[in-house]
C-alpha cells in the first residue's frame, strides 16, 4: 500500500484518515477481533480470567502495550532495517510490558501478586507482535494508535466477559462481592479451573461468530 | 557494508534507549516497591502474631507498630519473632517463625505463629506465593488459614507434624486441603513440617 494514500496530513474531510480510522477501529474490535476471530493470545485469556478484576487489569495492560508498541514501531518504520525489524519490535514491546509491570508492582501491589508472571508474558502475546508486524510497520502513527486501541479493546472486552462469567459461576461473586447467594447456588468450581476457561472461551467464540455471520466469500 | 554498520548502530541505539527507559522506571518505582514488600512483611507478622493495630494503618504506621511490639530473637538455629503484649492488655504472648519451600510454580514463604507453649498454632500466613490463582492460590484465603488456629503441631502420639488432607476424620493436627490444589497442599504440608521439626527440636 502506498504511504501517500494513508498519510494523515492529507486526510480527506470526513473522519480520521479519510474514514480509515473508523474502519481500523471496527476491524480490531469486531470484524477481525484478535481473540474471537483470529484466536490469538488465548494463553493469557485462559490463564487470568478467573476473576473479573484480573481480566480488566490484563486488558488494560494489553491496550497500553499495544498502543505504545504500535506507535513506536510506526514512528520508526522507515528507519528500521528490514533484517532486524522483528528483534526491534520485541525490544520495544518488552520495554512497554516491563514498564507496566514495574508500575503495577509499585502502585497496585495486590493485583501484581495475583497476576504473577502473566503480565511479563504479554511480551510473547501474539496480538501485540502481530499488530506491530502486520499494521504498524505499514501505516502512519495515528492510524497505528487507533489500531492498537482497537485490538487492545477487542481483547479486553472479550477477557472481561469471560472473567465476569467465570467469577460469577465459579465463586458466585463479582469483584469479590457475593451476588449469587450460597443458599440456592453452589459455586461451580469447574469454571475457576482451566477447563472452565476453555468452555467459556469456546462458547463465546461460537456466539461471536454466529452473531457476526460468515466472512464474505466464505461458504457456509 | 554500509547497511551492516547502520543496522548495528540502529540496534545499539534502540537497545540503549530501551535500557535507559527501564532503568529510569526501575529507579523511580524502587522505593515504592521496597516499601510495599517491607510493609507487607510487617503486616503479615503483625497479623499472624495477633498484634492489635488500627484497621486503616498506613505502611509507615505499620512499620512503627511492628518496631514497638515485636522482638526478633534467636533460639538456637531458629529465628523467631516474639510479641510481648503490654502488661495491661489481655492478649497473650505469641511467637512466629518463618517457613519457606518450593510451591507448585514458585517459592512459597510465610509465617507460622504459635502460642506461649510453642505447640498450639495461633495463626499462619503466606506472604509470597505464585500458586494458581483460584486453586493453589487459595492458601492465602482466610477460610484455609483459619483452619490452622487452635491446631497442635504434634499429633496425639507426640510426633511432630501437621497434616493437610481430604476432609475426613479429625485429629488435633489435621486441616482440610483445598480441592483442586493437591500439589500445592502437599508442598505446603512438607515445608510446614520441616519448620515444625526444627521448632520441636529447638524446644527440647
Amino acid at each position: 500500500m502506498a504511504d501517500k494514500q494513508l498519510a494523515c496530513m492529507t486526510c480527506q474531510p470526513k473522519g480520521l484518515c479519510g474514514g480509515r480510522g473508523l474502519l481500523t477501529l471496527k476491524e480490531g474490535t469486531w470484524a477481525n477481533n484478535p481473540l474471537a476471530i483470529q484466536v490469538l493470545g488465548i494463553c493469557s485469556a485462559l490463564a487470568v480470567t478467573n476473576r473479573l478484576e484480573n481480566s480488566l487489569v490484563m486488558g488494560g495492560a494489553l491496550i497500553f502495550v499495544c498502543v505504545g508498541s504500535n506507535l513506536l514501531v510506526s514512528l520508526l518504520r522507515k528507519r528500521t532495517p528490514h533484517r532486524i525489524r522483528m528483534i526491534a519490535e520485541v525490544a520495544i514491546i518488552a520495554t512497554f510490558v516491563i514498564l507496566f509491570d514495574q508500575f503495577l508492582r509499585a502502585f497496585y501491589w495486590d493485583m501484581s501478586k495475583q497476576l504473577g508472571p502473566y503480565v511479563g508474558l504479554i511480551i510473547t502475546n501474539c496480538i501485540v507482535m502481530g499488530r506491530a508486524e502486520a499494521f504498524a510497520l505499514r501505516n502512519p502513527p495515528i492510524l497505528s494508535i487507533v489500531d492498537g486501541v482497537a485490538n487492545g479493546l477487542g481483547y479486553a472486552v472479550i477477557l472481561a466477559i469471560i472473567g465476569l462469567f467465570r467469577e460469577l459461576l465459579g465463586t458466585g461473586e463479582i469483584f469479590g462481592y457475593k451476588v449469587l447467594s450460597g443458599q440456592w447456588y453452589t459455586p461451580n468450581q469447574l469454571m475457576i479451573l482451566a477447563p472452565g476457561a476453555f468452555f467459556a472461551l469456546g462458547i463465546l467464540i461460537g456466539i461471536f461468530n454466529a452473531v457476526k455471520g460468515p466472512e464474505p466469500g466464505e461458504k457456509k | 557494508m554500509k547497511d551492516s554498520v547502520y543496522t548495528l548502530c540502529y540496534a545499539g541505539v534502540l537497545g540503549t534507549v530501551c535500557a535507559l527507559l527501564l532503568t529510569a522506571a526501575a529507579r523511580f518505582t524502587e522505593p515504592y516497591q521496597d516499601a510495599n514488600a517491607e510493609a507487607e512483611k510487617n503486616h503479615n507478622i503483625l497479623n499472624v502474631l495477633q498484634v492489635p493495630y488500627p484497621p486503616k494503618s498506613s505502611s509507615q504506621q505499620l512499620v512503627k507498630i511492628f518496631k514497638e511490639n515485636v522482638r526478633l530473637e534467636q533460639l538456637g538455629e531458629l529465628k523467631i519473632y516474639r510479641y510481648v503484649p503490654p502488661k495491661d492488655s489481655d492478649s497473650s504472648e505469641t511467637v512466629a517463625v518463618d517457613f519457606e519451600g518450593p510451591g507448585l510454580w514458585g517459592p512459597v514463604k510465610g509465617f507460622l505463629a504459635l502460642g506461649q507453649d510453642m505447640r498450639t498454632i495461633v495463626g499462619i500466613t503466606f506472604y509470597e506465593q505464585e500458586e494458581t490463582p483460584g486453586l493453589g492460590g487459595e492458601i492465602v484465603s482466610s477460610w484455609f488459614r483459619e483452619q490452622f488456629v487452635g491446631k497442635s503441631i504434634i499429633d496425639e502420639a507426640g510426633n511432630p507434624g501437621i497434616i493437610i488432607s481430604k476432609s475426613d476424620g479429625s485429629a488435633p493436627n489435621k486441616v482440610d486441603a483445598i480441592s483442586g490444589a493437591t500439589m500445592t497442599c502437599d508442598k505446603v504440608q512438607a515445608m510446614l513440617n520441616e519448620a515444625i521439626k526444627s521448632i520441636v527440636e529447638e524446644k527440647q
